[in-house]
C-alpha cells in the first residue's frame, strides 16, 4: 500500500460519524483541561482511560489523542490570558503572548497560535505517515538484545531531556522498573513484590498509580500555593492578525514546527521541550532579539507551533516501535494493551484501519481545534474565573471514579492514595515522578528482552555489543551519558533548559 | 519555595530524604524477593532482575545521602500537612463507602470531605457544589457511562 492509499483508509476511518464525535469529545475535554491550570492532560487521561475499555480501540485512540493535542491548545489560552501556564508546555507561550495582551492584542495572539498549532499540526501529521512505514519495518528486524538496547536507549534519552537532575531522574527510572516488576513472573509463575496481596499479584495496576503521583500528589501541592489569577478584563476583539504580523509569524512558524518535530520524536522529548528550544532558536535568528519578551508575535508563533508539533511526532515511536516517550505516550501504552492490542511495529500492518485512522483524526481534530475554539476563546476565558476551591474536589472526585472504573475495586482507591501521598513527598523535595512512569511502563518489556537475549547468547552479555543495530543503539545510549556526566555539557544543557 | 538558607549548616535536606527513600525502598525489595531463585546470566530466575535493581537503587540512596550530607543546607520545604491529610481523607472515604454506602453518598462524603482542604471554604457555596456535582455524577457515570454501581445504601 502506498501513502495515499493509506491515508485514504485512515479518513475513511477517522471520518466515520462516531470517530469523528470521539475526535470532537477529545479535543474539547482537551481543551478544557488544558485551559484550567491544575488539571494536566497526563491525570485527564488517566483518569478517562477506565471510560474507553468499552470503546472500539480506534475510538478509545482518537479521543486519547485529542484529548492530548487539545490540552496542548488549550494551555497557551491560558498563558496568553491570564499569565499562567495552563500545561507546562506553555511556559514560554507566557512570555510574549501575555505582552500582547496587555497591549490589547489578545485577539491575534491568540489567533496566531491558534494558526501556528493547526500548521504544526498538517506538517507533523505529513511526518508521521510518510515515517512510520519504513519505521516500522525497520523495527520488524529487531529481537531480543535490540530491543534492549532501544529501550535503555529511550530511557536514557528521557533522563538527559527531563528536568532537572539527571541523577535523579535515572534513580526515578530505576525505581519505576522495580515498581513495574510487581507480580507473577512470567517465566517461572512466582509472585514477586507483592507482599502476598492478591489485588497486585497481577502486577499494579497502572492507572491507580497514575492518578495518585500526578493527580492527587499535584491537587494537594497546589492547594499549599496560593493561586492568582488576574484575567484580562473586557472582551477580546478582532481575533485577525495583521499583515505585518502574518509576515513575521511565518518564518517563525516554520522553524518552530522543524524544531518540534525533530525533539518530538526523540525519547523523552514530547511536548516539554520543544517550545522552550524553539524560543531560543528564535532569539538566535531574530535581528531584535532585546525585544522578545515584551510582546513579539515570533515569540508566540514559534513555541506554540513547536509544542504541537513535538506533541504529535511523539507519537512515533509509539506508534512504530510501542516505545513511549514521555508518560502521556505511556498511558497511550496503556489504553492499547487494555484494547487487547500489543504496541509495536506489527500494529501498522496488523490493525492498519486503527493506525491510519489515528493519523488522520490528528489532522482533523487540528482543524477542528481552529473551527471550534477561536469563537468559543470568550466561553474558555469565562471558565478561568472558576476558582480552585471549587475545582480541586471535582478533580478529586473524578480520580477515585477513575481509579475505581480501572479494576471495579476500591483496591485500586487505596492504592492510589499511596501514590498520591508519595506523589506530593516527591513534589516537595524537588523530584520529577514522570522518569519513573516511563520506568514502570517500560520495565516489564525491559527485563523480558533482557532475559531472553542473555539466555540466546548463554549469558554473554557481549551479544548487545555484536549485533550492530543494538550496538548502534547503545553506543547513542553511552554518547547521551557522557553529554550527561561532563559538567561542561551540563551547565550548557541546565542554561538551554532555563531560557 | 525551596530557598537556601546558605551560611555555615550543612546537609541538603530534600537530597538527603530522596537517599534515605530510595535505601529503604531498596531494603524492602531485597526482603521481600529474598526467598526468590536468583539464577545465572544464562539462565536468569524471578529474583535476578529485581534483586540487582534494589542493589543498585541502593547504591543511589547512599550516594545521595553522602552527597546531600556533605552539600551546601538546605531546609526541607513545608509540608501542608492540613491540605495532605484532607485530601487522603476524602480518598480513603470514598474507598469505605463505595461497596455498602453506594456511589451518591460516597460521592458527596468525598466532596464534603474535600473541601475543608482549603481554610477559604464557603459553607453554603460548597454544600450546593457538592450537591449539583454528586447529581451530575451518577447521572453521567451510572445513567451515561453505565458504571456497574449501586446509587443508594444496600444495609
Amino acid at each position: 500500500m502506498n501513502l495515499v492509499e493509506n491515508l485514504a483508509l485512515g479518513f475513511s476511518t477517522a471520518l466515520s460519524l462516531q470517530n469523528l464525535f470521539f475526535c470532537f469529545l477529545g479535543v474539547i475535554i482537551g481543551t478544557l483541561v488544558g485551559v484550567l491550570p491544575g488539571i494536566s492532560p497526563l491525570n485527564t487521561t488517566a483518569m478517562l482511560l477506565p471510560f474507553t475499555f468499552g470503546l472500539p480501540p480506534a475510538s478509545a485512540m482518537i479521543m486519547l489523542a485529542g484529548i492530548f493535542y487539545g490540552a496542548q491548545y488549550g494551555g497557551s489560552t491560558t498563558a496568553i490570558l491570564v499569565n499562567v501556564p495552563g500545561e507546562t508546555s506553555a511556559v514560554v507561550t507566557c512570555l510574549d503572548g501575555y505582552q500582547m495582551a496587555r497591549q490589547g492584542r489578545a485577539g491575534p495572539a491568540l489567533a496566531i497560535a491558534a494558526v501556528a498549532s493547526f500548521f504544526a499540526g498538517t506538517v507533523a501529521t505529513i511526518v508521521i505517515a510518510v515515517l512510520s512505514a519504513p519505521l516500522a519495518a525497520l523495527a520488524m528486524k529487531f529481537t531480543a538484545p535490540e530491543y534492549f538496547s532501544l529501550l535503555v536507549m529511550g530511557l536514557i534519552a528521557a533522563v538527559v531531556l527531563a528536568h532537572g537532575s539527571p541523577f535523579k531522574a535515572i534513580a526515578m527510572v530505576l525505581m519505576g522498573i522495580l515498581v513495574g516488576l510487581v507480580g507473577i513472573d512470567v517465566n517461572s509463575g512466582k509472585p514477586r513484590l507483592t507482599f502476598g496481596i492478591p489485588d497486585i499479584a497481577d502486577g499494579m495496576d497502572f492507572v491507580p498509580v497514575v492518578v495518585g503521583l500526578f493527580g492527587i500528589g499535584e491537587v494537594i501541592a497546589n492547594l499549599g500555593t496560593p493561586q492568582d489569577r488576574s484575567i484580562l478584563a473586557g472582551k477580546i476583539k478582532n481575533l485577525m492578525p495583521t499583515w505585518p504580523d502574518l509576515k513575521a509569524a511565518f518564518p517563525a512558524m516554520v522553524r518552530g514546527t522543524c524544531v518540534g518535530t525533530m525533539l518530538g520524536i526523540l525519547p523523552g522529548g514530547g511536548a516539554a521541550l520543544p517550545p522552550f528550544a524553539a524560543y531560543a532558536l528564535e532569539k538566535k535568528v531574530s535581528r531584535h532579539p532585546e525585544r522578545f519578551g515584551t510582546g513579539v508575535i515570533e515569540g508566540v508563533a514559534s513555541p506554540e507551533a513547536a509544542n504541537n508539533a513535538g506533541a504529535q511526532t511523539s507519537f512515533i515511536p509509539l506508534l512504530t516501535m510501542g516505545i513511549p516517550t514521555n508518560p502521556l505516550m505511556a498511558l497511550m501504552i496503556g489504553a492499547l494493551m487494555i484494547q487487547g492490542i500489543q504496541p509495536g511495529p506489527s500494529v501498522i500492518r496488523e490493525q492498519p484501519a486503527l493506525y491510519w485512522g489515528v493519523v488522520a483524526s490528528m489532522w482533523i481534530g487540528n482543524l477542528m481545534l481552529v473551527v471550534i475554539n477561536l469563537p468559543l476563546v470568550g466561553m474558555w476565558a469565562s471558565l478561568l474565573r472558576v476558582p480552585y476551591r471549587l475545582l480541586f474536589p471535582a478533580i478529586i472526585l473524578f480520580c477515585c471514579i477513575g481509579a475505581y472504573a480501572s479494576s471495579n475495586s476500591v483496591f485500586s482507591v487505596w492504592l492510589m492514595l499511596g501514590w498520591g501521598a508519595l506523589g506530593y513527598f516527591f513534589n516537595k523535595i524537588g523530584v520529577q515522578p514522570a522518569p519513573m512512569v516511563l520506568g514502570f511502563v517500560l520495565g516489564p518489556l525491559l527485563e523480558e528482552n533482557f532475559r531472553r537475549a542473555m539466555l540466546l547468547s548463554g549469558g554473554d552479555p557481549a551479544v548487545f555489543l555484536q549485533r550492530p543495530i543494538s550496538a548502534t543503539l547503545l553506543a547513542v545510549a553511552a554518547v547521551l551519558l557522557v553529554v550527561l556526566i561532563f559538567p561542561a555539557i551540563r551547565q550548557k544543557r541546565e542554561k538551554a533548559l532555563q531560557e | 519555595m525551596l530557598a537556601s538558607v546558605g551560611g555555615k549548616q550543612r546537609g541538603n535536606a530534600p537530597d538527603i530524604a530522596f537517599g534515605a527513600f530510595l535505601i529503604l525502598l531498596a531494603v524492602v525489595a531485597l526482603w521481600e524477593t529474598r526467598a526468590l531463585a536468583i539464577g545465572n546470566a544464562a539462565d536468569m530466575g524471578p529474583g535476578y532482575v529485581p534483586r540487582a535493581l534494589a542493589w543498585i537503587i541502593m547504591g543511589f540512596g547512599l550516594a545521595f545521602v553522602t552527597s546531600g550530607l556533605r552539600a551546601t543546607h538546605r531546609s526541607l520545604p513545608r509540608f501542608d500537612l492540613r491540605s495532605f491529610l484532607m485530601v487522603l481523607l476524602s480518598l480513603a472515604v470514598f474507598a469505605l463507602l463505595l461497596p455498602k454506602g453506594g456511589l451518591a453518598l460516597a460521592t458527596f462524603a468525598t466532596l464534603a470531605c474535600s473541601t475543608f482542604a482549603v481554610s477559604d471554604y464557603r459553607w453554603r457555596e460548597s454544600l450546593i457544589f457538592s450537591l449539583v456535582l454528586t447529581a451530575f455524577t451518577v447521572l453521567l457515570f451510572v445513567n451515561g457511562l453505565g458504571l456497574p454501581l449501586a446509587v443508594w445504601p444496600r444495609w
